[in-house]
């Protein structure tokens, strides 16, 4: 039946780019289809109605474009074959994969014949489908709600776009509202952090398509065709935000005094406070964790606003996009003893000098010690945690502390001109404008020193920081009475909490990964789900916000285009499927699941991996699109052609892998004409029974090549070896298998892979 | 934590223990036998190499063979936990096993040598040992019975001043290994705490090296008497009368060479310096001549332990 179809190929001689390599006429008498065209630029739009009329004239069924790689214009002439169906269009790439990579044109032709063939086949095995669009929910959930967080948050309710921003502690703000004074590169000079985040803050409050949820955490997230359903855990404030008028009165009653976290513990508050003067609900909250209940705030509240009783609270959100602004903490001093972080009180942070330096800091913006003198020099220490490759250590550079420390070294210097500022760095990483802003510093007579302390000790009243000063080969001890330490950037708590709730991807580091920094920038391993700030990585608050409102920007798109889905995916024949949950678990994608007592695939996560397939007892699922059959074909329409004398080697790649294949022609590399490269959704399908076909039927080596992040990767890797396995029993050589990691930027080394194992399957041969 | 052993153990004799502070292994016995630690010593063990390995003696071919010659001396009697009472021969015998396990040429070299030589039955196979499951020091072993300690303690040391010095081949090699921490290592400290005691605990040059360097003490003498003598200065500036060593090197660094060192500084340093094991030996009641030894060093340890007080029942 199938061979009955009709098909008509379209040769493309893409202005040269294959003719001049190719000899087409060979290819033209070579085919035995119902109807071959030949044409300078098919992509064009006169090459739509060409396409079309040949459709109608010659009643075609089935169309292949001889042409490009299906990356470059697959959408296009997908397009181009309607009223076909797009899916019974198929493309042979006897360009980047063909023209571009061999130089010898009898060759080359022989092997698009070959290309071309195998198409033909494949494309007789294609049935019609339609993709799937999936439109999600508009609704979006921000979570964190630090300066990242708030400006994606604006940013979106802007656009029309319904945000609730979810943030863990009792005010939003973020590590801005305590950070004192900022400054931009632009000018050589420091700014109130908090004048510059309150018009923000202020806005953000106002707008009517925000709704903010503080002391609130995402405690469970499930996904479902993209549409998440979050469960946030609001706890208790034990004050009426509606009712409190923050005038204060309950915290004079109040008799706990507890460290001030916002003051980074160098000022004390009471059970019952407000985080910060602008903080946001305005309103008052208890520590109950200290709250001794002893109810004289309940007495002297006139606004009868606080209720010493309540509960968590569960609040179901539904949403259809993601934004992760969890942000960092900073590194742990007990891992560096040797700084005495936790012995000497005037051994402080940057955060902390942020603190003393800050008016609303616990000094009100006087510098001063411990025993309220002011410091005659300080030692600032870069590096604490960065860029150390000891254990406990980050080899990561936290990008932002040079600049920290320049700034605050000038804001004692502005303050207190007689202080001595010592600054011992590694390297000083000022990039762009910011050199500008060194260069000031220096001339503020900020002194520095190059080389990395190795401890820092108290001999009498003031301590002696020891180091070696690289730049001179010296070891010296430099005296000081502050020591200021700039601590690492690692991913907060939050950060990584929410990774694993929400299941998308981390780097080493733990922070969040991007899918591809260059080609889908702020978005994650997970559809729908984005990153900015300090979540994704070590950053400035300039740079978190632009990455704040890139995420917004991509939330945006991803509402208004809605998604298009391949449609080759899993399927459920309900009538056979029993309900054992068998596949659920075995998919690596976390695709399936029952509802309303039937499994259900999201389109959106399956990958038409087939691994559910093989698992089912009842072969209740299959994989829409005829997978098997078009590989088989594939193959088949490949080793039809193949000439006695001719090496013949299969290669099996994926988007990732044929994408890395495509860059060896853009960059007009290399690699034997053996090399026949068959493209499939998921290396998973190609199957050992496909192996087994092509090295019965005249292949002389099979290559599969795979992404080693794709989730399936294990997997193949296992199931090659064991395919090696059965041809070691049945006495053949396993070494005609080979697989390979690809990865998009190494063509080269793809390229290279390639060669070698056509000269190893050449080697065998002999 | 990871998992510490207390049966099948090669209690690895030491060279210097062996010709310096014999009390140190027999205080390690006395202390072992105390918390019913099964172990055993073998006739056949050589030196680990260290002292030369580290005078470019003996290169790493050599030591990871001598390894493999003592690793299967140990397997094959049974006792394939290897405790060492010296931080350099607990250094040495975990990298080897970690070199023999991952390098397959390095381990068929060996293997080829021992076969060339008639020696094949010391052949040893990757993975026969395992660097974190098999290689311990003897602080490990005791750490391992920490609450067991408190219940043998006969007398009470809590009125001396007490510091320790942990050696830079327990801390500073193999970080992953190290029980209670490397950056401030602390592991004596709490042992000494398990005694009823409390050490200083951090003082000014605390991780800092004893100065040895092995060859460098008498290569380099100057450079290395000055990293001791900044160590001896803070030990001194803390009025520390006992200080608590788990590698027989430093032990020697600082006992034989106080009175010089107290010369080159012109200050007289009085501390006297002990083993954990021999610490430990003297709170459960080891006798100072045949089990802690103390004949054999430079300090006399009863310049400070003038008379035990027995522990409040």
């Amino acid at each position: 039946m199938r061979d009955d179809l009709k098909v008509g190929v379209f040769l493309c001689e893409c202005g040269g780019n294959i003719s001049d390599i190719i000899d087409l006429d060979e290819v033209r008498a070579s085919l035995d289809v119902e109807f071959v065209g030949q044409f300078e630029n098919l992509c064009s739009l006169n090459g739509r109605k060409i396409i079309r009329d040949a459709i109608f004239d010659h009643d075609l069924d089935r169309v292949v474009v001889a042409a490009c790689s299906p990356i470059s214009h697959e959408k296009t002439f997908q397009d181009y074959v309607k009223p076909l169906n797009p899916y019974l269009m198929d493309m042979a790439n006897i360009r980047e994969q063909c023209s571009w990579v061999h130089s010898d044109k009898a060759k080359a032709t022989h092997k698009a014949i070959t290309l071309i063939n195998a198409s033909i086949e494949k494309v007789k095995q294609s049935d019609a489908v339609d993709p799937i669009y999936c439109q999600t929910p508009d609704e979006v959930a921000v979570i964190g709600g630090g300066i990242a967080g708030m400006n994606a948050a604006l940013s979106l309710a802007k656009q029309g776009t319904k945000v609730t921003l979810i943030e863990q502690s009792p005010s939003i703000g973020g590590h801005m509202a305590k950070i004192g004074k900022v400054f931009s590169p632009v000018k050589i000079a420091e700014e109130c952090g908090m004048c510059l985040l309150n018009p923000i803050l202020n806005e953000l409050v106002w707008n009517e398509n925000i709704e903010v949820l503080t002391n609130s955490k995402v405690i469970e997230a499930e996904r479902r065709a993209g549409t998440y359903n979050l469960i946030v855990e609001k706890s208790p404030r034990y004050v009426d935000t509606e009712r409190c008028i923050a005038c204060g009165k309950c915290k004079e009653v109040c008799e706990v005094e507890v460290p001030d976290d916002w003051n980074d513990g160098l000022s004390t508050r009471k059970a019952i406070y407000r985080p910060f003067g602008q903080s946001y609900p305005e309103s008052y909250v208890i520590d109950m964790d200290n709250c001794t209940k002893c109810s004289s705030c309940v007495k002297v509240c006139n606004m009868r606003a606080i209720k010493l009783r309540g509960r968590p609270e569960r609040i179901p959100l539904q949403v259809g996009s993601i934004i992760v602004a969890t942000g960092h903490k900073l590194f742990d001093m007990e891992k560096r003893p040797e700084y005495g972080y936790n012995r000497y009180n005037d051994v402080i942070t940057q955060s902390e000098l942020g603190r003393i330096t800050g008016v609303n800091g616990p000094t009100k913006g006087k510098l001063l010690k411990s025993n309220g003198e002011v410091p005659k020099r300080v030692v600032m220490i870069q590096c604490v945690g960065s860029r150390d490759e000891k254990p406990d250590g980050h080899r990561y550079c936290s990008k932002i502390c040079c600049t920290v420390a320049l700034k605050n070294a000038n804001i004692i210097k502005h303050k207190n001109p007689d202080t001595d500022v010592v600054i011992c760095y590694t390297d000083v990483r000022t990039p762009g404008m910011f050199e500008k802003y060194y260069k000031h510093t220096q001339e503020n007579e900020v002194r520095f020193i190059r080389g990395r302390p190795g401890e820092v000790v108290k001999k009498g009243d003031s301590f002696i920081v020891r180091t070696e000063d690289t730049l001179k080969g010296e070891f010296i001890e430099i005296e000081a009475d502050m020591v200021v330490l700039s601590t690492a950037m690692e991913p907060s708590d939050g950060t990584r909490e929410i990774a694993e709730i929400l299941n998308i991807g981390t780097t080493e580091d733990g922070f969040i990964k991007e899918s591809h920094p260059k080609i889908k920038p702020v978005a994650t391993d997970v559809q729908g789900i984005f990153v900015c700030g300090t979540a994704h990585d070590p950053k400035d608050i300039t740079e978190s916000i632009m990455q704040a409102i890139a995420s917004a920007s991509k939330v945006s798109e991803y509402n208004y285009g809605g998604v298009e889905i391949e449609p080759f995916i899993a399927e459920i024949d309900k009538d056979k499927c029993i309900l054992c949950g068998d596949c659920i678990s075995r998919c690596k994608y976390k695709s399936m699941s029952i509802q309303n007592d039937e499994v259900y695939i999201d389109p959106m996560a399956c990958t038409g991996c087939g691994k559910c397939l093989v698992g089912c007892g009842q072969k209740a699922i299959h994989v829409n699109g005829n997978i098997d059959e078009k590989i088989l074909a594939t193959i088949k329409g490949v080793l039809s052609n193949k000439n006695d004398d001719e090496r013949m080697i299969l290669v099996f790649l994926d988007n990732i892998g044929y994408t890395a294949a495509d860059n060896i022609g853009v960059n007009r590399l290399s690699y034997p004409e053996s090399i026949h490269i068959i493209k499939v959704i998921s290396v998973n399908r190609v199957r050992p029974n496909h192996i087994k076909y092509a090295l019965e039927n005249g292949a002389d080596g099979v290559f599969i090549g795979e992404f080693p992040g794709d989730l399936m990767y294990d997997e193949v890797e296992r199931k090659v070896d064991r395919i090696k396995e059965t041809l070691i029993e049945l006495n053949e050589n396993p070494e005609q298998i080979m697989f390979s990691k690809v990865y998009i930027p190494y063509f080269t080394g793809l390229a290279r892979k390639l060669t070698d194992f056509d000269k190893k399957i050449e080697e065998l041969n002999l | 934590m990871k998992l510490i052993p207390d049966k099948d153990i090669l209690l690895f004799r030491s060279c210097l223990v062996s010709v310096e502070y014999p009390g140190v292994e027999s205080s390690t016995k006395f202390v072992f036998d105390k918390l019913g630690i099964d172990y055993a010593i073998s006739e056949k063990q050589t030196c680990c190499t260290g002292l030369g390995h580290y005078s470019d003696v003996f290169n790493q071919i050599d030591t990871s063979a001598i390894g493999a010659r003592n690793f299967k001396i140990a397997k094959d009697i049974g006792r394939p936990n290897l405790v060492m009472m010296c931080a350099t021969c607990y250094a040495i015998n975990k990298k080897s096993v970690k070199l023999l396990n991952k390098k397959d040429d390095l381990r068929n070299h060996i293997n080829q040598l021992f076969e060339e030589n008639g020696l094949e039955h010391l052949k040893y196979e990757k993975d026969d040992l395992l660097p974190s499951e098999n290689i311990f020091h003897v602080v490990d072993i005791l750490y391992g019975k920490i609450s067991e300690i408190p219940k043998h303690i006969k007398y009470d040391l809590s009125e001396y001043k007490i510091a320790s010095h942990h050696g830079c081949h327990y801390c500073k090699v193999h970080y992953e290994d190290t029980i209670a921490g490397f950056r401030d290592p602390n592991i004596i400290d709490e042992l000494i705490g398990a005694c009823g005691c409390k050490t200083i605990g951090w003082y000014d040059h605390k991780r800092a090296t004893c100065g040895t360097g092995f060859r460098q003490r008498y290569s380099n003498p100057d450079l290395s008497f000055t990293a001791t003598a900044d160590k001896m200065n803070a030990l001194d500036d803390e009025e520390v009368e006992i200080v608590v060593h788990l590698c027989p090197n430093c032990h020697i660094q600082f006992d034989r060479y106080q009175p010089l060192i107290s010369k080159r500084e012109g200050r007289e340093f009085e501390a006297i310096h002990l083993n954990i094991a021999q610490f430990i030996a003297i709170a459960m009641g080891g006798d100072f001549d045949k089990v802690i030894g103390v004949k054999a060093h430079t300090t006399p340890i009863d310049s400070v332990i003038k008379e035990l007080k027995e522990v409040e029942q």
